[in-house]
């Protein structure tokens, strides 16, 4: 019945686009979307990695409760937003592994900056064929100060004071970068080189607020967030309520 | 006919039944034919100097290499079958490098010297890449990073250790004799320079000139202003100081000898 | 084109679509512009006959993409006193459909002086939507009473209807049904119906990307109607950013300023009015 082929077309996801006229070229799409969103701020001594729980395809979700966060060492978070959630779980993995192989053969724990260039040449490798991943890496570095490093889904490597990824990026990072950046408040002083110059309690309220308005206008932004602060004393944990609708 | 111990020193896999490598045992001896190379740690940086056997009048003193960079904080100096410490330089200078690549910072002295230890006990295996025999050279590797100045030795059998002072080469025995002598724990780097190439000076049978040795250290110079900070993708971890390997030139050298006369 | 085309096609202006652009725009996309989306409702809408009646409940979001559009829009759509339409699929597909067979249910009201029937709403959409073969994008449940009763009825885009107890529609339409095969009876109340009809379109708003925000519904009786907008509210915001955000006078900073005074009018001398040939 043509109704229903219709419909279930309809369900199966608001990218799809009318039928064309003439023949159909049928592709190869390894790629599927899970999406979601993480974002990272960076202070003084600390630093704020977030990540909703939310995992969806189309209009289905599939899970409430899917962290985007991975704890790499004790100073040094990974979040993975805008993804393919196999995608996510293979490089956490790949990268867990590293990690311990660094350990092994340097007898240390890496540094932050060492985190992050790793996950950069990871997704390098992959160059002709990414990881459907956006990623963040959080923490403090080797003097002790916040960092935030950012990457596209080839590796290109930025150290940042606040960043965001993943399907409500467009939403949240023109906020931070007025609120924490102030680069549309002339008259206010721009904040250090390093790391935004705000209290570690007003940056958890700012990621929830900006989850929460996240929430309020993307589909795939919801159920919980999981905020992680990282300080000299290690990773703290906290999960905060999004909308279930 | 060559006089061989036993069976059992054909094979370069094959214990005797003593718990004996031969073969790692004869590669050890060829170091005792090598040129004599010298290394001193301080607390100010490594300073490693070796002997140059000039065989001919005709040999360009130049060419004779037995000092090596791997990376700019790491250097090491060869003794025994030098052509074989090629392939070992040229694989720790790939992992110092790949370190860097893959983790933006420089690699530490003792994974470096861990990696050269691993490619020189790896011979024998059944891949085409590895080496049939034991290396026959054995490295003083001079470093500096995040735990400061430091010597390792390795040597063919892949057995590393870390020294204040350490000498190897056909005079190795009377050398670690004077330096075990003259070494002091708050020595200055000056003080080290002096100590190598007199240590030298001492075991060497042919008379010591500039040409005829080679001596290089790895310091922490200090820094010059950095530019200010102004964003964060500005700042690289560890810019601040950065270690220095380097291979003396004649006239450095020279002054070294210099000040030994004075 | 010239005024007097314009003036012309304004005088023979009759309603129905104006195709003038469809060349044009089709050769556009052909060149690879992209073409501006039209605001769909991925919906849940139900509807269900109880004893006395029927009872409609829609979700409240709207959506573009991943995108919400409207987080409070209303889909339960008036056609007469006696007759309620939920709509689901493009936004102006649904409410312009409506709004127009609205009118014409009551043009037909006064001409024949009868409250309408569902029959004639329902035939009159299936007509609209079959002639443009599913282009108009109008997923619509009609539900109402008329002198057969209560009645509810499904029409999808391309024409077809269904007659059925309760049915639902739209990207939560699965959710919402689960919760009618399990739990749908013969003959409830109108407060069990108004209960079941409520619990499944929260089944769509929590399950469905595409439904979310408040639950709309709509009673309908032989005595009249009752529009509950916003009957549960469940998704209210739950943080803001404590004490909000201030700017100061000066965030913007001025950078020049100038002050033109407007032009004085011009006086009008004598006041007559002005001179027109005879």
């Amino acid at each position: 019945m043509e109704t229903m082929s219709r419909d279930v077309a309809a369900m199966s996801g608001y990218g799809a686009s009318s039928a064309a006229a003439g023949p159909t070229m049928h592709q190869w799409s390894p790629y599927v979307m899970n999406s979601g969103t993480v974002m990272a701020i960076c202070g003084k001594d600390f630093a704020v990695i977030a990540g909703d729980t939310r995992m969806s395809v189309g209009y289905q979700i599939q899970s409430r409760n899917v962290g985007k966060l991975l704890k790499v060492t004790d100073k040094a978070v990974l979040g993975t937003g805008g993804h393919c959630q196999a995608d996510t779980l293979n490089l956490q993995k790949l990268l867990r592994a590293r990690m311990v192989q660094y350990e092994h053969q340097n007898g240390k724990t890496p540094k932050t900056s060492a985190v992050a260039q790793l996950v950069s040449q990871m997704l390098y490798g992959r160059r002709f064929f990414p990881l459907l991943t956006k990623n963040i890496v959080a923490g403090l570095d080797e003097d002790g100060v916040g960092c935030v490093y950012t990457f596209d889904v080839v590796g290109c490597l930025e150290r940042v004071r606040v960043a965001c990824d993943g399907s409500a990026e467009e939403l949240i990072q023109p906020v931070l970068d007025n609120l924490l950046e102030r680069q549309h408040q002339q008259d206010k002083p721009k904040p250090p080189p390093l790391h935004v110059d705000l209290s570690r309690e007003d940056v958890v309220n700012i990621v929830k607020d900006a989850f929460t308005s996240a929430g309020e206008r993307d589909i795939t932004t919801g159920d919980h967030v999981d905020i992680w602060v990282i300080d000299a004393s290690g990773v703290h944990q906290e999960k905060f309520d999004l909308k279930y609708d | 006919m060559f006089m061989t111990r036993s069976e059992y020193d054909r094979g370069v896999n094959t214990f005797s039944p003593e718990g004996r490598l031969f073969q790692v045992e004869y590669a050890i001896e060829a170091i005792k034919l090598g040129s004599t190379v010298v290394g001193v740690r301080t607390n100010e940086g490594v300073v490693l100097a070796v002997e140059k056997r000039i065989s001919s009048p005709l040999l360009e003193p130049a060419s004779v290499e037995k000092i090596a960079e791997v990376d700019s904080h790491i250097g090491v100096a060869m003794s025994g079958l030098t052509a074989d410490a090629r392939t070992l330089v040229e694989h720790a200078r790939t992992e110092a490098q790949y370190h860097r690549f893959a983790f933006n910072e420089p690699m530490l002295a003792e994974a470096l010297t861990q990696s050269i230890c691993d490619l020189a006990l790896g011979f024998g295996e059944t891949d085409e890449a590895s080496m049939s025999r034991p290396f026959g050279v054995s490295l003083l590797i001079a470093a500096w990073d995040e735990h400061g100045p430091q010597l390792f030795h390795t040597d063919p059998s892949g057995t590393s250790s870390r020294y204040d002072a350490k000498a190897i080469g056909s005079a190795s025995e009377g050398a670690q004799t004077a330096l075990q002598e003259a070494y002091k724990k708050d020595m200055t780097l000056g003080q080290a320079e002096a100590l190598a190439v007199a240590t030298l000076k001492q075991v060497m049978e042919e008379k010591i000139s500039d040409t005829n040795i080679s001596v290089s250290s790895v310091t922490l110079p200090e820094a010059d202003a950095p530019e200010p900070l102004k964003f964060a993708c500005h700042y690289v971890p560890g810019s601040a100081r950065q270690p220095v390997f380097h291979i003396y030139t004649t006239a450095e050298v020279k002054a070294i000898m210099d000040r030994l006369t004075a | 084109m010239s005024t007097a085309s314009i003036a012309q096609a304004l005088n023979e202006q009759r309603g129905g679509f104006d195709f003038e652009l469809a060349k044009r725009n089709a050769a556009l996309e052909g060149a690879g512009m992209k073409v501006p989306r039209a605001t769909k409702t991925g919906t849940t809408i139900v509807g269900m006959v109880y004893k006395d009646g029927v009872v409609l409940g829609a979700d409240t979001r709207s959506t573009q993409g991943p995108t919400v559009a409207d987080k409070n829009c209303q889909k339960i759509h008036y056609i007469a006193d006696n007759i309620w339409c939920c709509g689901a699929g493009t936004a102006a597909d649904t409410e312009f459909t409506t709004a127009l067979i609205s009118s014409k249910v009551e043009l037909h009201r006064m001409a024949t002086g009868k409250q309408p029937r569902l029959v004639t709403a329902l035939t009159m959409l299936k007509r609209l939507l079959f002639r443009y073969q599913g282009h108009v994008g109008a997923a619509l449940i009609l539900g109402g009473v008329d002198c057969n009763g209560p009645a509810l009825y499904q029409v999808y885009p391309h024409g077809s209807t269904d007659y059925l107890p309760y049915v639902t529609m739209g990207s939560g339409s699965v959710n919402a049904m689960a919760i009618f095969e399990s739990e749908y009876k013969d003959g409830l109340t109108q407060e069990e119906a108004m209960k079941l009809v409520h619990k499944a379109v929260l089944s769509g708003i929590f399950n469905d990307l595409g439904s979310g925000s408040n639950v709309d519904l709509c009673v309908i009786t032989r005595e009249g109607h009752t529009l509950h907008r916003g009957y549960d509210q469940p998704n209210p915001r739950r943080f803001r950013y404590p004490g909000g955000f201030t700017y100061t006078n000066g965030t913007t900073p001025t950078l020049s300023s100038s002050f033109t005074p407007s032009r004085t009018p011009a006086a009008v001398v004598g006041g007559a009015g002005m001179e027109v040939d005879a």
